[in-house]
Formats: C-alpha cells, structure tokens, sequence
C-alpha cells in the first residue's frame, strides 16, 4: 500500500506544504514570486537563479517537502526514489522567452534554449538530490490522479521504492503546482487513491 | 580600477544571472571555470560568447581563443583589447 507523506501546493498567491501556507506573495516586492519563496525560506543553491519557473518550481517543491520531512531524502539508496512529473503545457512558458530573446536582441541565451524541454526540472532534481532512479514527464490534459497511481506500479515493479511526484503547470504568470512524495507501508501518511489525491490537489489553504 | 575589467564583472554577473554574487567578490585573476573562483559551466561558456558580442561586438569564432580568453577577467580583458586593437 502506498502512502503521500508529503506534499506542496503552490499557486500564484500561496504556498502550502502539507496544507499549511508557508508564505504569501507580496505583489509589492521587486522579486518574482518564487525569488521570494527562496529567499523567505533562506535556500542557498546558486543555480536556482538559472533555471527557469518550471525547474524554480520543482526545486522549491521538492526541498520543501524534504525539509518537512527530513526522512524522505536519507532513507532510500540513490536509486529507489522515482520522479513522476506532468503538465499540460510543456515548456510553453519558457519556449516563449527563448522566442522572444531570440527576436528581441538576435542573441539568443544559451542558458535559456537548455530549459526549453519540459523534463529538465527532472534532471535538475535529481543532480541536486544524487536520484537516479526511474523518471518520466507527461503531457495530459489535466491533472489525473489515475495516470499517478498507474506509474507508480510501474516503477514500483522495477525496483522503485518511493517516488516524487508532480503536477507542475505555468504558463503565462498562471502557477498551478502540486508535488507530493509516495512511500510504502508509511502509515503516517495518507492513502493514495485517486479520491484522496484529487482531495489534496483541490484543497485551498485558507489565507488570512 | 580598470574600467574595461569592472564592466566585465558587472557584466557577467548580469548575463549569467549571479545573483548572490557583487563585482567585488570577482578578482582579476580568479579562475572562472574553477571551484575556487566562479564554478561556471559549459552552458556559462556559451553565454559568455553571448557577452562578447552583445557588449563588445566580438564573434568568438576560434574554440581555442574562447578557451585562453575566459580564464579569467584579466585574459578577458586582454582578449578584448587586442581583438580591438
């Protein structure tokens, strides 16, 4: 049976781990939104700067379910833990600064062509966390518990004991982001069924 | 202070995006590629090629010349000077 011992919602106003907001958006602030997560919450990781929002995203998601649950990353051999990631735009979002760097000033970013795939945010987790366990990113419609919970017996069957999963959607200032970590036989944790995940996925925090 | 060098710190730091990083915190003759200076990588490379262009009007065509030319702010600097020279 497996068990979500962890997860982060993150939209364009909140971010919630494990249902409780951990930070507001301050639309005052010079910083973009996930700058400000970062800083907030004091992660020190340089290449953050770098990435694009969808591997901004992935990486704040992952570190803070991590940090919420320190023994998702100590317990498991370096390639027990899966990565299962959809969306349904793909790298829109950064395919489209690419264009426009490329038409605005014909000096086309190197460091910006490298995030114009939608399953680099896997790799970037998975250098930081030394993962290298199975990985997969998916484009569907909407987000599907059923497609979750199908994969994980996938990759359960190939020798995966836990895995990282995510619903990771952004496209123009739009942020629909909800990753959780599976684990067997951690009963402390909830259920997963497709009824239970569409309850965390929809769940709203409330914001004071 | 050389202004050619400070310009290329600021600018780097611009174009690769290093943000917990000031120009003070870059020495003339730290190692760019090397742990113990800016630890850029091979994509850092590439925009650094951007740089030259953008800023200074420079095509690095040569991979050998980019090689010798971003050892540091002080090679970049010569580069620059004798590309424009």
């Amino acid at each position: 049976m497996n068990f979500v011992t962890g997860y982060c919602r993150l939209n364009e106003d909140f971010c919630a781990v494990n249902g409780e907001v951990i930070s507001r958006r301050d639309v005052d602030s010079e910083d973009s939104w996930f700058k400000q997560i970062y800083k907030e919450q004091e992660f020190v990781y340089p290449k953050f700067y770098k990435m694009d929002l969808l591997s901004q995203a992935g990486f704040l998601g992952a570190e803070l379910i991590k940090r919420a649950n320190l023994r998702v990353a100590g317990s498991y051999p370096d390639d027990e833990i899966a990565m299962i990631f959809a969306n349904s735009s793909s790298s829109t979002d950064t395919d489209m600064r690419f264009l426009r760097s490329y038409e605005g000033n014909s000096s086309p970013s190197p460091s910006l062509f490298v995030y114009t795939l939608p399953n680099i945010v896997l790799g970037e987790i998975a250098i930081l966390n030394k993962w290298y366990g199975e990985n997969m990113f998916a484009i569907l419609p909407n987000f599907e518990p059923g497609f979750y919970i199908n994969y994980l017996n996938i990759t359960k069957s190939g020798g995966s004991k836990a895995a990282l999963c995510g619903w990771l959607e952004i496209l123009e200032g739009k942020v629909d982001v909800f990753l959780f970590f599976v684990e067997e036989n951690e009963e402390t944790g909830t259920p997963l069924n497709a009824e239970n995940l569409a309850s965390l996925f929809n769940h709203k925090p409330s914001i004071n | 202070m050389d202004t050619l060098k400070e310009d290329l710190k600021k600018q780097i730091i611009e174009q690769l995006n290093l943000e917990d990083i000031t120009p003070a915190d870059i020495s003339d003759d730290n190692l760019l590629f090397n742990e113990e200076g800016l630890n850029l990588d091979s994509i850092d490379a590439l925009e650094l090629i951007v740089l030259l262009e953008k800023y200074h009007g420079i095509q690095v065509t040569n991979p050998d010349e980019g090689k010798v030319a971003f050892r540091s702010i002080n090679s970049m600097a010569e580069y620059i000077r004798k590309r424009k020279s």
